[in-house]
């Protein structure tokens, strides 16, 4: 009932002439009015036909675009490599190269030119065995522990288990090694101060 | 091809064995093994200083310090050797700067000689301790040749003894790596061998291997041992009639250790040996020592 009733009203509606002409007649009693009586007062409606207002949607896009553009500046400034430290041990210093400290080079004889050869050579010789037999002495260490870790398999599972277990507490693990003369029992070493002036390069 | 198929059947046969008894193993009801279990500690003291160098090594080095000494540039030191000799001769000479020598009059002329020759005097005046301890020779039964049964006669014998002839002192050879030889009961003698004790239940082998160096009469001796893993197995079995089923022979596994610094220096006592690679031939067994000499290095 309700819906025909919205429906035939709405078909009334829409019947009715234009609003333009609507207005017309209105302005026209206006008008009319005006001209034959005073006013009494300014009835001026909102304007409802102006153009609307441009809100000007590009500034803040431009901003935006500006502030990005900005940033990207900056980091593109910030990617810059960080300095390599220097090694100080690789940089000649530049006192060195003077051509007052060159040393006088002697002059071999040939035989000792042909004794420092020899000598190298020997010498060669002499270090290859010695590494030979380093590596032989190690492949042996290595042959006796694995012929022990069989053994061992064999006799229980679980002492196996434990003998692979790698040990934590070993390392660090530090030893001096061996130095010229053995150390003094009750020896008093001088006290010195030191002024340490290595250089601490920050990245 | 009949061949091949009867070896592989042969193959297959024997790890399914393997796995059969690794199974019984695993079960509740362990068999235990025939062989008896035993930890020893292979102790070792690193050389103290460093070897003495081999002719070539002594020729090599000279030959190596010349050549540096005529590749390098002079150091400051030396360029102010060379001024200072110059500075003399030009002093000596008749004619010499007036103006140079009153520019330098205030301040006190140090030559670099006079430098040097107080450094030496310093060097003089400090004695290191001695690379070879200085000895009187002492008479000794050396017991070549001695099966190390009984107990050899090497005592120790008072300071003045050569402290390399002292074998129980750790002194001696500073320059050579030490293995700690004891003397001990097994079976019905005494032999020298590297400290070992009985494997007991519920330990790990290098725990054994720990309570064999803590056991020897010689107190205080810290010890790092390198590792969980034994590093050399010796077997043996027992002579035939005192093999039983469950008595077969004895596993001697070795774990290795470094003397670390620090411990009070013991007391010598006579069962107990500090000896060299080479020395060890005298007191172990041969077929013993073949086992021991693949992991004690000594290069």
């Amino acid at each position: 009932m309700s819906w025909a009733l919205s429906r035939c009203l709405c078909r009334v509606l829409s019947r009715q002439s234009p609003p333009s002409s609507f207005l017309l007649a209105e302005h026209h009693r206006a008008v009319q009015s005006l001209w034959f009586a005073p006013m009494r007062t300014l009835k001026i409606s909102t304007p409802l036909r102006a153009e609307p207002k441009k809100k000007k949607k590009v500034d803040p896009r431009r901003e935006q675009m500006l502030k990005e553009r900005m940033r990207k500046k900056l980091r593109k400034l910030e990617k810059v490599a960080p300095e390599l430290i220097p090694i100080e041990d690789l940089i000649t210093p530049a006192k060195f190269l003077d051509e007052t400290r060159e040393r006088s080079a002697p002059r071999l004889s040939f035989e000792d030119s042909e004794g420092r050869a020899l000598l190298l050579k020997e010498w060669c010789r002499y270090k290859q065995e010695q590494h030979m037999a380093e590596v032989q002495a190690v492949e042996l260490a290595l042959e006796a522990q694995r012929e022990a870790l069989d053994e061992l398999k064999l006799e229980s599972e679980e002492l196996y288990q434990a003998a692979l277990k790698p040990d934590p507490l070993m390392f660090p693990f530090t030893h001096k090694g061996p130095v010229y003369t053995p150390p003094k029992s009750k020896y008093e070493a001088p006290d010195g101060k030191y002024n340490d002036i290595t250089k601490v390069y920050t990245q | 091809m009949t061949a091949v198929g009867s070896a592989g059947f042969r193959h297959l046969s024997s790890t399914s064995v393997c796995r059969v008894t690794l199974q019984t193993k695993s079960g509740t009801e362990k068999p235990s093994s025939p062989w008896t279990l035993m930890a020893a500690v292979c102790l070792q003291r690193l050389p103290v200083i460093s070897a003495d160098c081999s002719p070539i090594e002594q020729q090599f080095r000279q030959m190596m310090q010349r050549m540096e000494l005529e590749k390098s540039l002079l150091s400051d030191h030396e360029l102010r050797l060379l001024e200072d000799s110059e500075r003399i001769s030009r002093k000596q000479a008749d004619d010499y700067d007036s103006d140079e020598e009153e520019n330098r009059g205030d301040q006190e002329i140090v030559l670099a000689q006079d430098l040097e020759d107080s450094w030496e005097q310093k060097l003089q005046k400090f004695q290191p301790g001695l690379r070879v301890n200085v000895c009187v020779k002492s008479s000794r039964h050396s017991g070549e040749g001695v099966r190390a049964r009984s107990v050899p006669a090497d005592a120790p014998l008072s300071c003045l003894a050569d402290a390399d002839e002292d074998l129980t002192s750790l002194e001696r050879c500073l320059a050579d790596p030490l293995v700690l030889v004891a003397e001990q009961q097994v079976g019905g003698d005494k032999l020298w061998l590297l400290p070992q004790t009985r494997w007991q239940e519920g330990e790990t082998l290098r725990q054994t291997a720990e309570r064999a160096l803590a056991s020897l009469p010689a107190a205080g001796l810290k010890a790092t041992f390198l590792g969980n893993a034994p590093c050399g197995v010796y077997k043996y079995k027992l002579p035939k009639a005192a093999r039983t089923e469950s008595a077969v022979g004895t596993k001697v596994f070795f774990f290795k250790a470094i003397l670390s610094d620090g411990g009070a220096p013991a007391a010598p006592s006579a069962s107990l040996l500090w000896a060299k690679k080479s020395e060890l031939q005298r007191y172990l067994k041969p077929a013993y020592m073949m086992k021991v000499e693949r992991f004690v290095l000594a290069l």
